[in-house]
């Protein structure tokens, strides 16, 4: 038993000083200050170079960059939902999406009258007939108001229906089935005219955001730092959930929930937290997307997209807020690269990706680059092929 | 149906419930698990809640001359017509070691089910003495807060987490999301938790990973993790099952040592354990208690005899 003492790091064995220093040890502050650094000043600097130099980095890039940062955000969102309180969550598009009409409908209001139309309303009311602003755009002529909203509204829907769920202790695959349902249920939604949300076009063709043009450098490389800025937030956060003692009440939900209960934890309550504050990173990252690419429709509420993010947590490592990001990175990266290169193929690709991440690596990358390959595992597997 | 129709007519007229109870009533005699003609009382329309207090008066009445701490008043339980509970009454007192002893189906693990809170009864109420909250109305959470803690038959501990970690989520306080959000281990907690560690013998463990430990550690750190939650009753389910002679011998030591400062309720199968261990015993049979007393004045009872130890 004595070599069995090796221990399973314990962020209590370490608990002392303040609360915020546990939340990373010294390295990792250090590390996280360099990312900082990488993050947010490299892109805007090798941007600026002039464009002879071999260093410059196209504008176009800075914004791919900008997009996979925010899907990093989801997957940190999603890998605190899934990874550490073992709930799958297939329907975390919705609080994207939300997230980012909120954002979008703040930025349809500021386009003003210099739409196609010439016309106060957006472009799609003026199309459709419509003589009034619905009562539910007013309050989004206002910028704080539409911030709010981004945050309030996805977390709102997360905490109506994680109530309603988990009340009724609806648990693993039901709730993954459940949530794709909301999903698709809220796309049918939005796709409708009479919702007012543009229906199937959704909001675009915006032109400022808060007085800047969208379509100024300046302004894309700002939010892509604002992206950069949301990441590194949304890692702390999730860091300071998970090594918290509520963060080990999650885990021991995921493993023994009828222990957790009997020991005097009400799990609904820890599972509607983190359901509900996930919903609310997912909720940031839309809003920080939605300038970035320039629209929003109801696409973003297809099954398969909210079935991908659960993809790149898996790549990427469950349970390693390090993993979920750099798996967010990696598949859209790959996506970029062979939507291009082999368009037909990139299905099969992100297919045979998640077959053999779960095969492979079931820890994911992190996995991988902590364990070393499963050397054993491939060796099986090229004998099986050889014959 | 037709005849139970006709004859509780008007019940099921007055309330869905009753209609909904009518085909257990009909099923009861029918399967020959139960032997009682006494149907259990009605349960009220479903529109009115049901009382949440106990009653002062039965209280007095269970408890009269007894240093009562946890009683279980009148339960019964049917599933889908099989009575699991039918009309059982047991009062612990408080600091005993009790020992609940029965054949397979007497109703143990549904007793419990029912104290813990995971089941909630047809009718029938529980209650801690000098507290009248009814605590079938509570969920399972709100129970445990309450002192009355559960070990489970399989050893059920937080695997991924290390010892001390596994000791340190079963402290009391701190128990809500926001509390444990910002929680920090006092000192006095740290302290609990060694001398809970020394009690139940895993010291050099603290660190270990919870998953890696022997199934009779794993056992003893449950019960300690019960310990730490500075329990009035206990419920123990089958704690020395698939123990070795040592392990046996020593669960036996640390439940004695326990009784006295907490109430022990034990459900055990092991006759030679219940033997070394009890002082009261008490047999359930289909459901409701058959007696109850010392080991041997229970051992010399001619029904338990029939029942339970003239089989084995």
């Amino acid at each position: 038993m004595t070599t069995a003492t090796t221990t399973a790091t314990s962020a209590l064995a370490q608990d002392s000083g303040r609360r915020l220093e546990n939340v990373l040890p010294k390295s990792g502050w250090i590390t996280l200050g360099v990312c900082l650094l990488v993050f947010c000043v490299s892109v805007p600097v090798l941007n600026s170079l002039p464009l002879s130099s071999a260093l410059h980095l196209p504008d176009y890039l800075v914004t791919l960059f900008g997009k996979f940062l925010c899907f990093a955000i989801v997957a940190i969102a999603m890998d605190l939902l899934w990874g550490y309180a073992g709930i799958l969550s297939l329907g975390h598009g919705v609080f994207f999406a939300i997230g980012g009409y909120a954002m979008g409908m703040y930025l349809m209001r500021t386009i003003g009258s210099a739409g196609v139309y010439r016309s106060n309303l957006p472009d799609f009311m003026v199309f459709l007939d419509w003589k009034e602003l619905p009562w539910f755009w007013k309050p989004f002529d206002n910028f704080a108001f539409a911030l709010i909203a981004v945050v309030a509204v996805p977390g709102l829907l997360a905490y109506a229906f994680g109530f309603l769920a988990f009340r009724s202790r609806i648990r693993g695959v039901y709730f993954s089935i459940i949530t794709q349902a909301l999903t698709f249920a809220l796309m049918l939604l939005f796709f409708r005219n009479e919702t007012g949300l543009g229906g199937n076009n959704g909001l675009t063709d915006f032109k400022q955001i808060y007085g800047y043009r969208i379509q100024d450098q300046s302004t894309k490389v700002g939010l892509y730092v604002l992206s950069a800025l949301g990441m590194l937030c949304a890692f702390l956060l999730a860091r300071f959930v998970t090594t918290s003692k509520a963060g080990r009440v999650l885990r021991s939900i995921r493993d023994e929930e009828s222990r957790i209960m009997f020991l005097g934890y009400d799990p609904t309550r820890f599972k509607l937290f983190v359901y509900t504050l996930s919903a609310v990173i997912c909720g940031v990252a839309g809003a920080l997307y939605v300038p970035q690419v320039g629209i929003i429709n109801p696409s973003e509420l297809q099954p398969s997209n909210s079935i991908e993010m659960a993809i790149w947590v898996a790549v990427g490592g469950r349970g390693s807020l390090i993993g979920a990001p750099l798996g967010a990175f990696v598949v859209n990266g790959a996506k970029s690269w062979f939507t291009v290169a082999l368009p037909e193929f990139w299905l099969y690709i992100l297919g045979v990706l998640f077959v053999a991440v779960t095969l492979f690596f079931p820890q994911g990358l992190v996995g991988a680059v902590k364990r070393g390959l499963p050397r054993d595992k491939l060796a099986a597997l090229l004998s099986r092929v050889r014959k | 149906m037709t005849a139970s129709n006709s004859t509780d007519a008007t019940e099921s007229i007055m309330s869905a419930e009753a209609a909904e109870v009518a085909p257990d009533e009909q099923a009861a005699p029918a399967s020959q698990k139960t032997k009682t003609a006494k149907p259990p009382p009605k349960r009220g329309p479903s529109l009115f809640p049901r009382r949440r207090t106990v009653d002062k008066e039965r209280v007095d009445a269970l408890t009269q001359g007894r240093k009562a701490l946890l009683c279980v008043d009148s339960v019964s339980v049917s599933f889908d017509g099989f009575r699991a509970l039918n009309n059982l009454t047991l009062v612990l007192d408080e600091g005993e070691l009790r020992c609940i002893i029965g054949p397979n189906g007497a109703g143990k693990t549904t007793l419990q089910d029912v104290i813990t809170g995971k089941t909630k009864p047809d009718t029938g109420t529980v209650f801690l003495v000098g507290d009248d909250t009814d605590l079938t109305q509570l969920s399972e959470h709100q129970i445990a807060q309450r002192g009355v803690c559960r070990k489970f038959q399989r050893p059920t501990v937080f695997q991924g987490h290390s010892v001390f970690e596994n000791l340190e989520l079963a402290l009391p306080g701190k128990k809500s999301v926001f509390k444990a959000l910002f929680a920090r281990l006092q000192k006095p907690e740290r302290e609990a938790i060694e001398k809970i560690l020394e009690t139940i013998g895993l010291k050099d463990h603290a660190q270990t990973r919870a998953g890696l430990l022997s199934h009779g550690q794993k056992q003893w750190l449950e019960i300690g993790m019960l310990l730490a939650q500075e329990p009035r009753v206990l419920l123990v389910d089958e704690p020395v099952a698939g123990m070795t002679h040592q392990e046996t011998e020593r669960t036996a030591e640390l439940l004695n040592s326990l009784a006295g400062t907490h109430t022990v309720v034990v459900v055990e199968h092991d006759m030679e354990f219940v033997r070394s261990i009890a002082r009261t015993v008490t047999v359930l049979h289909e459901g409701s208690v058959l007696a109850e007393g010392s080991m041997d004045a229970v051992q010399a009872d001619p029904k338990v005899v029939e029942v339970y130890l003239g089989k084995s």
